[in-house]
């Protein structure tokens, strides 16, 4: 992904990590900021407290838009600097035009909180998931697992 | 509903397993595996007689059965996923570790895929200029279904459930439960859904056919690599599985309502980002 002028904003405060792993997740993007970071600056270990002071003081937006399934998803990030460290960070998330209308037509779920129920609990013919893959494909795959776990 | 004569067997690189009323005569079971074997003869790029691994060695002109089809599907897919969807990607698929020896150990370099428009089609015929892997994985096994309901329904054969490794075809009298396994865990399931008479189900997810980190056989064809934003998907559609097997995928890159526009269907999608998406119309319960 190519995020040249907000990766560094970013990088330089421990606390926006986690927003860049969501921006990362995309793919491509298109960074719209204004100011931008001076793109020499070293973004080191990105640890709290640990900046060089390369940014100048002042307050940094930046957007970031990337393709997902349900369309195009952005980042909207306001961030200020004040004596080289952040001072305050405002994410907005958006999900906009046809990502929010597919959270209003479909069903809509968070499949990291689906526990889901057991099969043995569930009277039914058929179990569908990926498809079921070939002998050889399996054979192969126990022979590559093996030979890593004596490695 | 049960029914209560099963045949399983192997064949193009999965297992299928036909379940039916009367049970099946040996005629018919012959005429129905070589149909089968005639598919994986033109379409298999895991064997080495077959038309697509001769068109991976030479630039020419080919006439694949069912080529008019199938591709035209693909025609269809690589439009509305914007070239994501591209059965050109056999190439990089097999550089990645799934070729046709399951080496499943990925090449220093993975080739770049050739846009799907470069191969030329007239019908069943395709040309074209430099050798190129065709695979055909997310929509053949669905047709290779289709064909073998319309042969035993020639045959008489018309209560029956054709299942080949989770690509299902229904078409006995009464509707059947089928669990949606839960992508992270295959002694669960997220949701179950009800299959009715002449209804197609497919599901693909990046959880089992997978080999490495971040190794699975859904390749995004504009990058060449597998893809992470969704992890799995069903597509229930009625009267056609290739057309169910070959939306199954197209979910990985598309918006719904665009795919819509391919073939009426029901779906389930289970995105990276943790949500759920499905057809509020979808016939059956998700335990979200």
């Amino acid at each position: 992904m190519r995020l040249p002028n907000t990766r560094q904003v970013f990088a330089a405060a421990a606390a926006t990590s986690a927003l860049l792993m969501t921006a990362a997740c995309g793919g491509g993007s298109d960074p719209a900021g204004e100011p931008t970071a001076p793109s020499s600056a070293a973004t080191g270990g990105a640890s709290s407290g640990s900046s060089t002071g390369t940014y100048a003081d002042g307050t940094y937006e930046a957007s970031a838009s990337y393709p997902n399934p349900g369309g195009v998803s952005s980042v909207d990030v306001t961030l200020t600097l004040a004596g080289g460290k952040v001072s305050d960070v405002e994410v907005k998330p958006g999900a906009q035009g046809t990502s929010l209308q597919y959270q209003e037509k479909f069903i809509s779920g968070i499949a990291g909180e689906v526990v889901g129920k057991s099969l043995d609990e569930l009277d039914v013919s058929k179990v569908s998931g990926s498809s079921l893959t070939s002998q050889g494909f399996n054979a192969a795959l126990e022979e590559i697992k093996s030979k890593a776990s004596q490695a | 509903m049960t029914l209560p004569d099963r045949w399983t067997f192997e064949a193009i690189g999965t297992r299928w397993q036909i379940d039916s009323f009367e049970p099946i005569a040996p005629e018919v079971r012959a005429s129905v595996q070589l149909l089968i074997d005639d598919f994986d003869r033109t379409w298999s790029r895991f064997r080495p007689d077959s038309d697509v691994t001769r068109m991976s060695r030479t630039a020419g002109r080919w006439t694949l059965e069912h080529a008019d089809v199938l591709l035209g599907l693909y025609d269809r897919l690589d439009q509305v996923t914007a070239g994501a969807v591209n059965p050109l990607v056999g190439q990089a698929l097999s550089d990645l570790g799934y070729d046709a020896h399951y080496s499943l150990r990925p090449r220093a370099t993975v080739a770049s895929v050739p846009s799907w428009a470069s191969l030329r089609r007239s019908g069943a015929t395709v040309s074209t200029d430099e050798a190129v892997l065709l695979d055909v994985g997310a929509a053949g096994k669905g047709l290779a279904v289709d064909l073998v309901v319309d042969a035993l329904d020639q045959a008489g054969v018309q209560e029956v459930m054709v299942d080949a490794g989770g690509d299902l075809r229904h078409q006995g009298p009464a509707s059947v439960k089928v669990a949606l396994e839960h992508p992270g865990d295959t002694t669960r399931a997220i949701g179950v859904v009800e299959l009715r008479v002449d209804d197609a189900l497919c599901g693909s997810a990046i959880n089992r056919r997978a080999w490495g980190d971040g190794l699975h056989h859904v390749i995004d064809a504009r990058t060449g690599r597998p893809t992470e934003d969704v992890v799995a998907v069903w597509v229930l559609a009625e009267g056609s599985c290739m057309h169910a097997d070959g939306l199954a995928t197209a979910h990985f890159f598309a918006d719904p309502e665009a795919l819509a526009e391919v073939y009426p269907h029901r779906f389930v999608r289970v995105q990276a980002d943790g949500r759920v998406l499905a057809s509020p119309d979808l016939p059956g319960e998700l335990f979200l």
